[in-house]
């Protein structure tokens, strides 16, 4: 008798914990968009999902971008998925790109921003009463905010330079109609991450840096 | 425990681990991962126009074009005793650019279709590197090391040699003879900052050239030179 008790308390709890991560698990998504893209780039590459259904998990080579790279620019464009039933916030920390040598490729000379909201399928939720915010200073294309600066180098309207800590580049009202505890084709909005990277005389060497793109519960808006 | 109850519970428990792994197709967080190459970078060009003096016939038949690869032919013309300027110079531009130490190697072959030890020779073309100079937004400051002796026409330079009575370019790296083979004539520290290739500045000296007109037995002389530019 007090074995059944114990079992059927166990398995309660057990459900309650599956509902409740359920819940959350549709609430708020981040996969990839689609197939990221290159340009410009000698001897790089770019990798990810074409999938929207699969995990964000991109790896970009820029490639040469000493001036034996004669292009203007290298460009990344990586689409980026995002579910939520609830309002939401996309922040963005960095590990990595902390070069000694300020003549070395540094988080500044990485342009970063955000462009081409848009919607995921049919599902994805459309809302009259609150927009979807790129936050300051993230709201451009790189490659063409890119100027040059008094030293001759190389800037951006925003870069990773922008990026302080965990920083949030996005937030909005939900995303998604339905509330499907599954990841599905057409349930959300995708937003184009752009890097941008100028072939310059920086001093020799190899850089290499992690985002981490997390979506979080946002300020209350309304739909 | 009874077989239906063991039953039940294997049914809820593959509820609870499908109900996991749809979970696991969700995520709030996403990576981006990247990294970028940048490799040693050296160039020579034209640092613009070349300057011909002293000369008696001939000219600059393929001049220098600035920030243009290097390719300059000069005609010195008449470099026997009718030629009565006391030397005949050319002041040929060079523009170096790099993100690394560079060195900037010479090597020369001097040609004459004489056939005595008067014909013109590598030691008789006198050659020197002028004035460094690193100016412009986007180049670095640097001490760069000169080699050669700066201007052969120097008179601390050269001189006419008691005995012989040939007029003598004597100085250290001072004449073609000097660079007969690949040799070391400038080299220095990274001379661009981080800009990009389209800023058209660098580190810019003139490669000068001269012949003391002489009594050198007649015919014709060629004279080619070629820099190169490391970065060790």
């Amino acid at each position: 008798m007090r074995l059944r008790h114990v079992t059927y308390s166990l398995l309660l709890a057990l459900i309650v914990l599956a509902f409740a991560q359920t819940t959350f698990a549709q609430a708020l998504d981040i996969s990839s968009g689609g197939l990221p893209t290159i340009t410009g780039a000698v001897g790089g590459s770019v990798t990810g999902s074409a999938s929207v259904t699969n995990d964000l998990v991109v790896t970009i080579n820029f490639g040469e971008v000493s001036p034996l790279n004669t292009n203007s620019i290298v460009k990344v464009v990586v689409p980026i998925a995002l579910r939520s039933n609830q309002p939401y916030q996309v922040a963005v920390s960095m590990s990595g790109l902390n070069n000694a040598n300020t003549q070395a490729v540094q988080a500044s000379d990485v342009g970063f921003g955000l462009q081409n909201p848009r919607l995921l399928g049919g599902a994805g939720q459309v809302c009259n009463q609150s927009t979807h915010i790129i936050r300051t200073p993230f709201n451009n294309d790189p490659a063409l905010t890119a100027t040059i600066g008094s030293n001759g180098r190389v800037s951006y309207q925003s870069s990773l330079g922008s990026l302080s800590g965990s920083t949030i580049i996005l937030s909005g009202p939900e995303l998604s109609k339905n509330n499907s505890s599954k990841r599905q084709q057409s349930d959300g909005w995708i937003f184009d991450a752009v890097f941008t990277l100028t072939p310059q005389f920086f001093a020799s060497g190899i850089s290499s840096a992690t985002l981490i793109f997390t979506i979080s519960p946002g300020p209350n808006v309304p739909c | 425990m009874p077989r239906s109850k063991t039953l039940n519970l294997i049914f809820l428990i593959t509820l609870l681990m499908f109900s996991a792994v749809t979970c696991l197709g969700q995520s709030t967080t996403g990576t981006v991962s990247m990294s970028a190459t940048v490799s040693k970078f050296v160039e020579i060009n034209s640092g613009g126009a070349v300057t011909l003096a002293g000369n008696s016939g001939g000219g600059v038949t393929t001049d220098g074009v600035a920030n243009s690869p290097l390719a300059v032919s000069i005609n010195l013309g008449e470099l026997g005793p009718s030629n009565t300027n006391s030397f005949v110079t050319a002041s040929v531009p060079l523009k170096l650019r790099s993100n690394a130490a560079y060195v900037l190697s010479m090597s020369a072959t001097v040609t004459s279709s004489g056939a005595s030890s008067s014909k013109i020779g590598a030691a008789d073309v006198g050659f020197g590197l002028g004035t460094v100079s690193r100016t412009g937004v986007g180049v670095n400051a640097g001490a760069d090391t000169n080699a050669t002796s700066g201007d052969p026409t120097l008179a601390a330079n050269g001189s006419v040699n008691g005995t012989t009575g040939r007029y003598e370019f004597t100085a250290v790296r001072s004449n073609l003879n000097a660079f007969s083979s690949s040799t070391t004539a400038l080299s220095g520290p990274i001379i661009m900052n981080a800009v990009p290739r389209s800023n058209a500045n660098g580190l810019t000296v003139p490669a000068m050239f001269a012949v003391k007109p002489q009594f050198f037995e007649n015919g014709t002389t060629t004279i080619s030179v070629t820099f190169t530019v490391t970065a060790p």
